[in-house]
């Protein structure tokens, strides 16, 4: 897809699909359902098939549901390890679906459908009685809460990762929050914790989890109510949900301490959540107008953030005024940590936010955000308050559904580490629809370029990556084209080219591209211990953030596929172990890497957004990386059973088949 | 089931296949499946008439199952594979007292037989000579070559290689140069070669009954031994009434009363149609499946009927609908040979997940990571159905699947 010339084509309606999708499943279940029992398989084929297209639909769990109990009937699950449900096990569906297989990913799903149909008492079975299946539901759904809450990994994406969010929100809809609960809320803690731009399916988890708990009349955990405060009335005048329209009209009789104590309510629930609620757009609003002296109280400055206001005080009003609305309430905070980082007061920034406030965007921008994110607002506003965020929590951008994770882990790069330069490419490209960056000086216009990585572009992005990633990856791609058939890794050249001077021109690679077999791996580990460990690199602190290459593994430590990150900062934690930390462009970085390795996000010295590892075994995953050849340690100081072990741990996991005997 | 009709003709099917089995199981005619011992569990296990039969070369062993199959007051037997035909023209040679049928059956069976027999009719066919060794296929490669007058070291024009008795594209090789020769093994001499014919190559499927043709299909292949779809474009149609008298010369030469046939032919670019090979049974390539999705009748189900002489005219009439008028669609099919050398992986293209015309697959995971080199047109790992209302839509998607890889 590209923005700047063709509108993306609307994907053809749900509904359109589940219409034409559902009459072809009806039909195929009649045959089935007809057919002798040795002709079954040669039907299953095309119901399994058609359900695979429902799944993900919009009403689709829905319309399979109705139907659980014909499917059974006809004999979906006969000969297949569905067959007897009293041998299935909970813990065994997250395996099932991770295994990407479209087929048996359906058939697991229709068997969710059919343990719930049984659990309502919908559907019978001689084996299993509806205590059976309650419980089995219960325990499904625990053990697949990164379903219910959208939360995407690298070994699940695409549409079996849709069919799964669809099937898991519909049990947990279907069963209710109340056994799940606590699960639920630490899994929101824990994803919170990253500070994501995106976060509207945690808002969407907090939002269903208080409609439930009402619902039930169950009294509220702990923790659930801090979360549901946050977003429906941090504050006392907001307590009881009274609407914005109520809530404006209070604040017009409000005295000034009142005021106050909305502000630090407000900035408390913020800090303390990362979500905003929609009451605190209407007070900055209202601030804005009537009290800017509480605007840094609003936004609980520190003494730095308060005074990056004071300086920039007509270009911050100017903002807020503009991209602040309750549709956009997550720009508040955003506000606060482009403020507090001090990045206002690099020279180009303000002049370049004045021009973001009054870009005019191309067409096909403002059709895109029309359709992404409603009309209620300009699609200007929406971008303004998303180049907010990203400036403000640059390791807080997502590559959403798609393969995109380098031109993701390039708009964080360049937030964190050359913010103007972001903004002159994004003016580029949606004012002007194309970008032009250079390939070892061979210019590069996006607009003449074929898609790249990503064919179609999953719009479940912040307002700044819908804009950009679709010229990136392009430009992306064409520099890989470029670099190719030099046999070597082309990363080599494009990371520098692409990303920015400051990525090291040294480049090590674990493999030998040929053959894919570990190559030189012990000097590989000794020169990233080298140039990054700051025991062995002359206690150098990481200067600029550096592309790097992971070999991504599951949480049995087998290979799923090579992924982009950034090394952020190599340092010692409050246990004085030396951790790597980074920043991983998907969605969430708390991920289970097998044998162990489980990246942490939190409680080891983690910034907001940060993902670490122990060196050593981030090294083990570790499989290309840059450096500078004049800024390297000495490679034989590093140990010996350090280095053994760091290969040892590669060899288990991900380099499994890839260890050559020579090596 | 549906209940079985006494006053109609008892069938013998001759081979396994479970959809013959589940057509015959909802028609209403009695029938018995004839075939190898291993499949007789399997036939138990589900009801299904069987009778174990080891069908290797014909031998004088065919009168003894002529005879059982006759005791048990069957009337008709339809052969199902390539290797069965034989079989089946001896068995209906005693069921039907006509000794003929054996004769005719063999013809089906030798592929250079076939076409002198279509050319002693009158029937315009290519080039073509018998290769007994590879000697006789580079002669013939030459021969081919000089006649079209290319220079020594230009690209040779292709020619066909086919074995005598190898069904379809199992036998099927196309021949460049000296080194394709030397590929070619032992067993599938004598062959068939043929010159190549630039032009649009299509396949029918023709039911006859009584001599008349009572249902033809145009099959378009759009890349031969790879995808096909029925019915055939308007762009091939508009040859019908050329084709319908083409086959009508073929019934002739062949003298075919009942069953079906499955003749391919090429039509160059001025309209000449050249007959290429006829086979007499259920096609491959999965065109009977296709059939039923584009018109909603079993084929199988038309095959037997047509295949039984005491059919009457009234059930044959009202079997079958009208060819392209009454079809719902467009149905094609694509088969899947992996591009790589080395998988890992079944992984269905998104894009052709997406594409609103698929519909399924029957592909089967890798059993090796190793990809064996394709022989002839054969060995494909599976094919994939397509479905949709515009016949040009449906070639280029079934194009597009060329270049999209299904294993990785």
């Amino acid at each position: 897809m590209t923005v700047s010339e063709q509108p993306p084509q609307p994907p053809r309606a749900d509904a359109e699909k589940l219409a034409m999708f559902g009459k072809r499943f009806d039909q195929a279940l009649d045959r089935l359902a007809d057919a002798k029992s040795f002709a079954k398989p040669n039907h299953t084929a095309l119901l399994v098939d058609t359900a695979a297209r429902i799944l993900p639909l919009e009403g689709g769990v829905e319309f399979l549901y109705e139907r659980a109990s014909e499917f059974d009937r006809a004999g979906v699950f006969a000969e297949s390890d569905w067959a007897n449900p009293e041998r299935l096990r909970p813990r065994l569906v997250p395996m099932t679906i991770a295994s990407g297989n479209p087929r048996l990913v359906a058939l697991e799903c229709l068997s969710e459908l059919r343990w719930l149909a049984i659990a309502e008492g919908r559907c019978e079975h001689p084996a299993v009685t509806q205590e059976d299946a309650q419980q089995f539901v219960h325990e499904v759904l625990v053990q697949n809460l990164d379903y219910v809450f959208e939360r995407r990994t690298e070994a699940a994406r695409g549409r079996i990762v849709r069919a799964a969010h669809r099937l898991f929100g519909f049990l947990a809809k279907k069963v209710g929050f109340a056994g799940i609960l606590d699960n639920l809320i630490e899994e929101i803690y824990r994803i919170l914790r990253q500070r994501p731009i995106q976060v509207n399916h945690v808002k969407r988890m907090v939002t269903e989890m208080a409609v439930a708990l009402h619902r039930d009349g169950v009294s509220a955990p702990r923790g659930a109510d801090r979360l549901i405060s946050a977003l429906y009335g941090p504050t006392s005048a907001t307590q009881e949900d009274p609407g914005l329209d109520v809530y404006r009209e209070r604040l017009a009789t409000m005295d000034g301490s009142m005021l106050s104590q909305e502000a630090g309510s407000f900035s408390r629930a913020m800090h303390d959540t990362g979500l905003v609620s929609p009451y605190h757009a209407v007070f900055m609003q209202f601030a804005l107008e009537n009290a800017t002296h509480l605007l840094p109280h609003a936004l609980g400055l520190s003494s730095t953030g308060s005074d990056a206001l004071l300086c920039y005080r007509e270009l911050v009003h100017a903002l807020i005024k503009e991209a602040i609305h309750p549709e956009t309430a997550e720009a508040v905070y955003g506000l606060a940590w482009l403020l507090e980082r001090g990045t206002l007061y690099a020279p180009p920034i303000a002049p370049a936010l004045w021009r973001q406030i009054q870009l005019p965007l191309m067409t096909d921008v403002e059709q895109v955000f029309a359709q992404v994110f409603g009309t209620s607002l300009p699609a200007r506003v929406h971008l303004l308050a998303g180049v907010i965020c990203l400036l403000g929590m640059p390791i807080g951008v997502g590559q959403g559904e798609n393969p995109t994770c380098q031109s993701a882990r390039a708009l964080s790069m360049w937030a964190y580490n050359d913010p103007d330069f972001l903004l002159q490419l994004l003016a580029w490209a949606a004012r002007d629809g194309e970008i032009t960056m250079h390939f070892e000086g061979q210019s590069i216009s996006s607009r003449e370029l074929q898609a790249g990585l990503a064919q179609v572009l999953h719009l479940d992005l912040d307002p700044v990556s819908l804009v950009l990633v679709p010229h990136l990856d392009r430009i992306y791609m064409e520099m890989g084209r470029m670099a190719a058939g030099r046999g070597e890794d082309p990363h080599k050249w494009v990371n520098p080219e692409f990303h920015g001077w400051w990525v090291g021109r040294g480049f090590a690679i674990a493999v030998d591209i040929a053959t894919g077999f570990l190559q030189d791996y012990e000097k590989f580990v000794r020169r990233f211990y080298a140039s990054y460990h700051p025991y062995y690199n002359g206690n150098q602190p990481v200067i600029h953030p550096q592309p790097a290459g992971i070999a991504v593994t599951d949480s049995h430590g087998r290979f799923v596929g090579w992924h982009a990150i950034t090394i952020l900062r190599v340092a010692l934690d409050n246990e004085q172990k030396m951790r790597v930390y980074f920043y991983n462009p998907n969605n969430d970085s708390g991920q289970d890497w097998g044998h162990g390795v489980v990246v942490s996000t939190e409680g080891h010295g983690e910034v907001f957004g940060e993902a670490s590892l122990p060196a050593d075994e981030f090294a083990s995953r570790l499989y290309i990386f840059h450096y500078d050849k004049h800024e390297l340690g000495e490679l034989g100081a590093v140990p010996e059973e350090e280095v053994a072990s760091i290969r040892r741990m590669a060899v288990e996991s991900w380099a499994a088949n890839r260890a050559a005997a020579a090596v | 089931m549906t209940e079985k009709d006494p006053n109609k003709s008892h069938i013998a099917l001759l081979g396994w296949s479970l959809r013959a089995i589940e057509a015959m199981d909802k028609f209403d005619r009695r029938y018995v499946v004839v075939a190898p011992s291993w499949a007789e569990e399997h036939a138990k296990q589900h009801d299904i008439p069987h009778l174990s039969w080891d069908f290797e070369r014909l031998n004088e062993k065919s009168h003894e199952i002529a005879t059982k199959l006759k005791e048990m007051g069957v009337d008709v037997a339809v052969p199902l594979y390539e290797e069965t035909v034989e079989w089946a023209g001896a068995i209906n040679s005693v069921l039907m007292d006509s000794p003929r049928l054996l004769n005719q059956a063999m013809l089906f069976r030798d592929k250079s037989l076939m076409k002198r027999r279509a050319q002693l009719a009158g029937i315009r066919v290519g080039i073509f000579e018998e290769a007994h060794n590879r000697d006789d296929v580079v002669r013939f490669l030459i021969r081919v070559n000089q006649a079209l007058l290319k220079l020594h070291g230009d690209p040779n024009d292709p020619i066909h290689f086919k074995a005598f008795d190898k069904a379809g594209c199992l036998g099927h090789r196309l021949i460049r140069t000296v080194e394709d020769v030397e590929h070619i093994p032992d067993e599938e001499f004598p062959g068939l070669l043929e010159s190549h014919l630039d032009g649009w190559e299509f396949a029918c499927e023709v039911f006859i009954h009584d001599k008349k043709i009572r249902f033809l299909n145009i099959s378009e292949y759009v890349r031969l031994g790879y995808s096909v779809f029925i019915p055939a474009s308007p762009e091939l149609e508009k040859w019908r009434p050329r084709i319908r008298e083409e086959i009508e010369k073929l019934i002739e030469a062949f003298d075919i009363r009942y069953g079906l046939i499955h003749p391919e032919y090429f039509v160059t670019s001025d309209g000449a149609m050249y007959f290429g090979e006829v086979a007499y049974r259920v096609p491959g390539g999965n065109a009977f499946e296709l059939i039923e999705r584009a018109y909603g009748f079993n084929a199988y189900q038309g095959h037997v009927l047509c295949s039984d002489p005491k059919a009457t005219e009234e059930e044959v009439r009202a079997f079958f609908p009208k060819e392209v008028e009454d079809a719902k669609g467009y149905a094609g099919c694509f088969l899947v040979y992996p591009r790589r050398r080395i998988i890992s992986d079944l992984r269905v293209p998104e894009e052709t997940e997406e594409h609103p015309y698929f519909e399924y697959h029957d592909l089967r995971p890798p059993m090796e990571s190793k990809v064996a080199k394709r022989v002839a047109f054969g060995n494909h790992y599976g094919s994939v159905y397509f479905f949709g209302d515009d016949s040009h839509e449906m070639k280029r998607v079934l194009k597009a699947q060329e270049e999209l890889d299904y294993y990785v």
